[in-house]
């Protein structure tokens, strides 16, 4: 090998090595280095011929790029065009399907059921209002805001954050700060009204006791004796409530039951509820049985979406029911609708309104019963879906919907969106740690509920959680997209990708049998794909890994070579 | 003795589209498009020389147009607009390749047998003299995706030293280890024996 020595008169150097030759070439040495070299070739004609050898192959190499002037494909001379066309057209048709769809679920269900409430006594406001809008959250605006009105809100939210971050180019984090704020000025009520909180294995609300304010209770066991002057929150496994709420009661219990005074309305999520107390306005409940005592009393309606349901006790209005089976032994001030499997009306049963049954059996009516009306029984048909065309129509407007989120999702998050689905093709990995967050947020999440502060962040979880019900499908919808289409990278021809596959996912969702199956695996499979986006985001260094190798490129060279006109150490 | 280096941006004597950025950097469509029609065809044909596929460079060349809309604002304007949109492209593509594994391992192994030999030069210029560019070109097509990216990045975009250190992410004092053997690998490929292609004679 020959080393240059630097130290020696250039007619004295050996011959030069090839780097050297070719940083000469390219003008990486510094000039006294390169006068050297000059004054080297200028006497050595084997190394003169290696530089102009050396120079003639940059000639070649730079000559060898540049011909073959490829004409630029049409597809890319057409790509801002197409682009924007394209965009038109699914934006037209996505948010046309989208307006119809909010219309047609208005329509078809929103206000059917908001026709029925009114007739049940619950006051104009429709169901959805009545469990969301009128929950701690959301004292004060009940009577402004409609689901509606949120969800509209929220989309055009959704755009206009979309449009302004485009313009302000600041990035998604500005974006997401926005959009967290908007969310949480929507959920966080107006003003926090004083509350009292008691936690524990066994809470009470004392006989002698009198609470002004709202009350929330966290116990295995809860008894509410005294008198609260305000609504009662309950958390429990085993809870009564004995007293007097001038307020509602709002209860998640095992067993919850009722022989006080409720001057307003229960709400329940439970297993099981007993009422053998007042309850002066309705009742809402999702519970799987529930009992009206004979000397329980409801002033107002009853909605329920019950398994059992035994009502023997007295109710001042409309029944609205929905259960496998469904009796009455007392005393209905207004008219029921009921749809379930059986109903049964005992001979005790007073009812003042028209009766409505949909069901697979025909109603047991004891011929003692006291009616304003016969029974209207209609049988429950239950024809195969894939029949209907109106499942079609919905399949239409559902795909459109999923359309919309995902513009909006990748408006708002286009590298996240990208990461996402770039980890969907990790298909082990997203996998397993799909079923891990599937299962394992929800549990974590109610959990946190447990605790008045993380009350907030539990329900933002679970929120989260089942908006990522639906973003995993989008996920795993564009990577089909991609799969048919050809990869890309960017968010506007990656949309259009989205577009095409949650077309083929829903259709593939919709298979019969074999399309629950489907989803579930699409569900946790895209689950999989948005965690380990998030997981990565999270870790520290995974972007300087990403960029820099792990591995050193070149070994130490020996003290005296030079490189780009420095020594190296 | 400098190599001579061809506009590949534009035509000679054009000036820096310094005006049309300003314009595009505000938002306006017209300049864009402008934008996009100078620069479509010479960022296609980069990419058409550093990546694998005529597909894959239609791809990444409609993804570095999107990305430079959207990097745009960050443009320095004192600089040359080319200069930064090859860097921007060669980032991109080499960050394409390095996402789909295209890196070989081997060629991390490769820089090891630092070139520092003297090949023969008359057999060196005779392989010169006798290949066309075609066969260079379908030569690049031979080589691993760093070498060919080191080449196209010198050779094509005339990128400094140091923007190709930047894009391949690795020191400026090994840009002239991994050009010198990325010539070898071409040499190789162009079918040459022995020491030219190993780095020279002993």
């Amino acid at each position: 090998m020959r080393e240059i020595d630097h130290s020696l008169p250039g007619d004295t150097l050996e011959h030069l090595d090839e780097m050297t030759c070719m940083l000469y070439v390219e003008r990486q040495l510094d000039r006294t280095r390169g006068q050297e070299i000059s004054q080297h070739v200028q006497g050595c004609s084997q190394c003169r011929t290696l530089l102009r050898a050396m120079e003639r192959e940059s000639r070649l190499l730079t000559r060898a790029m540049l011909e073959e002037e490829e004409p630029l494909p049409s597809r890319l001379a057409q790509f801002q065009d197409r682009a924007r066309r394209s965009m038109q057209w699914i934006w037209g048709v996505a948010l046309g399907l989208a307006a119809t769809g909010v219309y047609a679920l208005y329509t078809s269900y929103v206000e059917p059921w908001q026709s029925q409430l009114d007739q049940a006594g619950f006051g104009g406001s429709n169901l959805l209002s009545l469990l969301i809008f009128q929950g701690a959250f959301w004292k004060g605006w009940q009577s402004v805001i409609t689901l509606l009105e949120v969800l509209a809100i929220l989309t055009l939210a959704g755009f206009g954050l979309a449009f302004f971050r485009r313009r302000s180019r600041r990035g998604s984090a500005f974006a997401l700060v926005l959009a967290g704020f908007c969310v949480i000025a929507a959920l966080v009520p107006p003003a926090a009204s004083a509350s009292v909180t008691r936690k524990g294995n066994f809470v009470e609300v004392k006989e002698d006791e009198h609470i002004k304010g709202d009350v929330f209770l966290f116990g295995e066991r809860v008894r509410v004796n005294g008198t609260v002057d305000g609504d009662v929150f309950v958390f429990s496994t085993d809870a009564t409530v004995s007293g007097h709420v001038t307020g509602d009661v709002i209860a998640f219990a095992q067993s919850l039951h009722v022989s006080g005074e409720i001057d307003g309305n229960i709400r329940s999520f439970n297993n099981n509820l007993t009422i053998t107390g007042t309850v002066t306005r309705n009742l809402l409940i999702f519970d799987e049985t529930l009992n009206l005592d004979s000397a329980g009393k409801v002033g107002g309606s009853v909605t329920s979406f019950t398994k059992s349901l035994n009502l023997d006790g007295n109710v001042g209005r409309d029944l609205l029911l929905f259960g496998e089976h469904i009796g009455i032994a007392g005393s209905v001030g207004g008219g029921i609708q009921a749809r379930g499997r059986t109903l049964s009306i005992s001979s005790g049963a007073q009812v003042h309104g028209p009766i409505s049954f949909t069901g697979d059996e025909p109603p047991e009516v004891s011929s003692q019963a006291r009616l304003a009306s016969p029974v209207d029984f209609h049988r429950a048909e239950h024809k195969p879906r894939y029949t209907e065309g109106s499942v079609y129509v919905w399949q239409v407007i559902w795909a459109a919907a999923f359309i919309l989120f995902g513009l909006v999702l990748f408006n708002l998050m286009p590298g996240f969106c990208r990461e996402a689905v770039a980890n969907a093709e990790r298909y082990g990995a997203s996998g397993g740690l799909g079923v891990l967050v599937l299962f394992g947020i929800p549990i974590a999440a109610i959990i946190a509920c447990v605790t008045v502060v993380g009350l907030f962040i539990g329900v933002s979880t679970l929120f989260i959680w089942f908006e990522c019900l639906h973003f995993a499908q989008i996920v795993v919808g564009t990577l089909v997209g991609q799969w048919l289409l050809g990869r890309t990278s960017h968010v506007w021809p990656l949309i259009g990708r989205m577009a095409v596959g949650i077309v083929v996912v829903r259709i593939c969702t919709n298979i019969p049998f074999a399309g629950p199956w489907i989803k579930f695996f699409v569900i946790v499979w895209g689950f999989g794909a948005i965690a380990l986006a998030v997981y990565r985001r999270l870790e520290p260094s995974s972007g300087a890994a990403a960029v820099v190798p792990s591995q050193p490129l070149m070994p130490p060279l020996p003290p005296t070579t030079t490189v780009g006109g420095a020594q190296l150490a | 003795m400098e190599a001579h280096r061809p506009d590949r941006m534009s035509s000679p004597g054009k000036v820096e589209p310094t005006e049309i950025v300003a314009r595009a950097r505000a938002g306006d469509a017209e300049a864009w498009g402008e934008l996009y029609r100078q620069y479509a065809g010479p960022i296609f044909r980069f990419c058409r020389r550093a990546l694998p596929t005529r597909e894959d460079a239609e791809d990444a060349t409609m993804e570095i147009f999107m990305k430079l809309r959207e990097k745009l604002i960050q443009y320095d304007q004192t600089r040359s607009f080319s200069a930064w949109l090859y860097k921007v492209a060669a980032n991109h593509c080499w960050d394409m390749l390095r996402r789909r594994k295209i890196r070989q391992d081997k060629e991390t192994d490769d820089l090891e047998n630092v070139p520092l030999e003297h090949p023969d030069p008359n057999q060196l210029d005779r392989l010169i003299e006798q290949k066309t560019s075609e066969e260079v070109r379908h030569a690049l097509d031979k080589l691993g995706a760093r070498a060919r990216m080191a080449l196209v990045m010198r050779y094509y975009s005339d990128m400094s030293y140091d923007e190709i250190a930047d894009a391949l992410g690795v020191r400026r004092a090994f840009v002239g280890v991994v050009l010198l053997r990325a010539r070898h690998e071409l040499r190789q490929a162009l079918g040459a024996t022995g020491a030219l292609a190993a780095g020279g004679a002993s």
